[in-house]
């Protein structure tokens, strides 16, 4: 119960911060943070996919309707859900049990949290700006989107997470 | 028939990816298409108001008043500047119609208005900016924006309290303009991808274009008046069409840090569009 108050909170948090503060936020004139991707990405992963994916696409359409891009931050986050839990178990290996409830820095480590981050803002990122732009027309500066972007996303929530959960001395 | 419902509920979760996804696409083709925008402004009804608040909250932080006086300082003298007037003779006719005191033979043709920004894109391929006054305060559709630095874009349609854009930085928009020196009168037009560069078109290829050159408005919409800086020519190249020139321009305003735009009323433009209504087209 205490976990699904925390997770709804985290929720409102990240999403106003993502609505008033980092949607407008345009370093070098085109890299915006995905802040809300926190929220997503630290969502229990025992959550049965199909209530993850209504998170998912509710919460794109949250940032959606404040940013006037209707569809594009719905159908990103809505694959970043569906991805989700493929790459976990990629990445988890053979030791399936280890874990597998909280995604955080105190229970993953390093590589882990960094490729799980990174791998999805990139995602993230790449749908959301091909979804913009619609066409391949200017594939070079969209691509340089989409790098600065994920880059500056994943920056973020990594530096959010490890603030947040610090990683345990090792045991 | 079991086995049917079976796969369908260890799948439902499939199933409703598929439909999401869907419907998240439906409405991001939807949003593209002009006549859909209806589409939008249920949104910028709710969302409209909470954004007006919040944008209204940052300006306090950015020395507001200050700025509010500037601004409306600069925009009592740019109402004086000569392109707002028509010029007329001193006849009958002329002192039949209304004068402006300051320049007796002179006829205001323009006026304006400012507002603030309070919704602005500038990555996307169709890019709207949304301003803090509507028809209440005497906002109607056509009427030309423009920022501090240069030419914004058309006001395309009015609500009760806000009234939504089409900047230069969407395909739609085609902006009437001359190379300064020469005179030439070509169309500015924009082409998604980087929002500092826009095209002017229709220049023939026998004339001489300096890189640098101004890029002013014409004034033959009946929108923008005359002398208005759009931007400034980038790069000159013979394009693939042989006839004209393909003639990159800088455009002058930042629409990445635009925040007061100032709006331009043409007087007398039901007048000019009636007597434009009886062209005959080809």
């Amino acid at each position: 119960m205490n976990n699904v108050l925390s997770n709804i909170l985290r929720f409102a948090v990240v999403l106003v911060l993502q609505v008033f503060i980092c949607s407008n936020i345009h370093l070098f004139g085109f890299a915006t943070p995905a802040l809300y991707l926190l929220a997503l990405l630290l969502l229990p992963l025992e959550l049965p996919k199909s209530v993850q994916y209504l998170i998912g696409f509710a919460a794109g359409f949250v940032v959606d309707m404040f940013a006037y891009t209707y569809g594009v931050n719905m159908a990103a986050s809505l694959i970043v859900m569906f991805v989700r839990p493929y790459l976990v178990k990629l990445l988890n290996g053979r030791n399936t049990t280890e874990g597998v409830d909280r995604p955080v820095p105190g229970v993953k480590d390093t590589k882990w949290m960094f490729t799980y981050v990174i791998v999805l803002s990139f995602l993230h990122q790449f749908f959301v700006v091909m979804l913009e732009a619609h066409s391949f027309r200017h594939f070079g500066y969209s691509l340089m989107a989409i790098v600065a972007d994920s880059v500056f996303t994943a920056f973020v929530l990594l530096c959010v997470l490890y603030i947040f959960y610090p990683a345990r001395k090792t045991r | 028939m079991n086995n049917l419902i079976e796969f369908f509920r260890k799948n439902f979760h499939f199933f409703l990816f598929a439909v999401l996804l869907v419907v998240s696409l439906v409405m991001l083709g939807k949003s593209l298409a002009y006549s859909e925008y209806k589409f939008a402004k249920v949104f910028q009804s709710t969302v409209g108001p909470i954004q007006k608040s919040w944008s209204e909250m940052i300006h306090r932080f950015s020395l507001g008043q200050e700025n509010e006086d500037l601004v409306r300082q600069n925009m009592a003298l740019m109402r004086e500047q000569s392109n707002m007037f028509m010029e007329k003779e001193d006849t009958v006719l002329s002192m039949m119609s209304e004068t402006d005191s300051l320049h007796p033979k002179s006829v205001r043709l323009y006026d304006y208005t400012y507002a603030h920004v309070i919704y602005n894109t500038t990555d996307q391929a169709f890019n709207y900016i949304i301003i803090d006054k509507g028809q209440r305060d005497g906002i109607c559709r056509d009427m030309a924006v423009t920022g501090p630095k240069g030419v914004v874009g058309v006001v395309s349609d009015v609500s009760n309290n806000f009234a939504s854009i089409i900047s230069i930085l969407h395909p739609d928009s085609r902006i009437s303009a001359i190379v300064s020196p020469i005179n030439q009168v070509g169309t500015v037009v924009w082409e998604s991808g980087d929002p500092s560069v826009a095209y002017l078109e229709n220049i023939p290829q026998h004339l001489e274009i300096n890189i640098g050159d101004s890029v002013l408005t014409s004034g033959y919409s009946n929108i923008f008046p005359k002398g208005l800086l759009v931007g400034t020519v980038k790069e000159v190249s013979v394009g693939k069409n042989a006839s004209f020139l393909t003639i990159k321009v800088k455009l002058a305003t930042d629409f990445k840090r635009l925040n007061t735009v100032y709006l331009i009323e043409n007087l007398y433009k039901s007048e000019l569009d009636t007597l434009k209504a009886n062209f005959k087209d080809e």
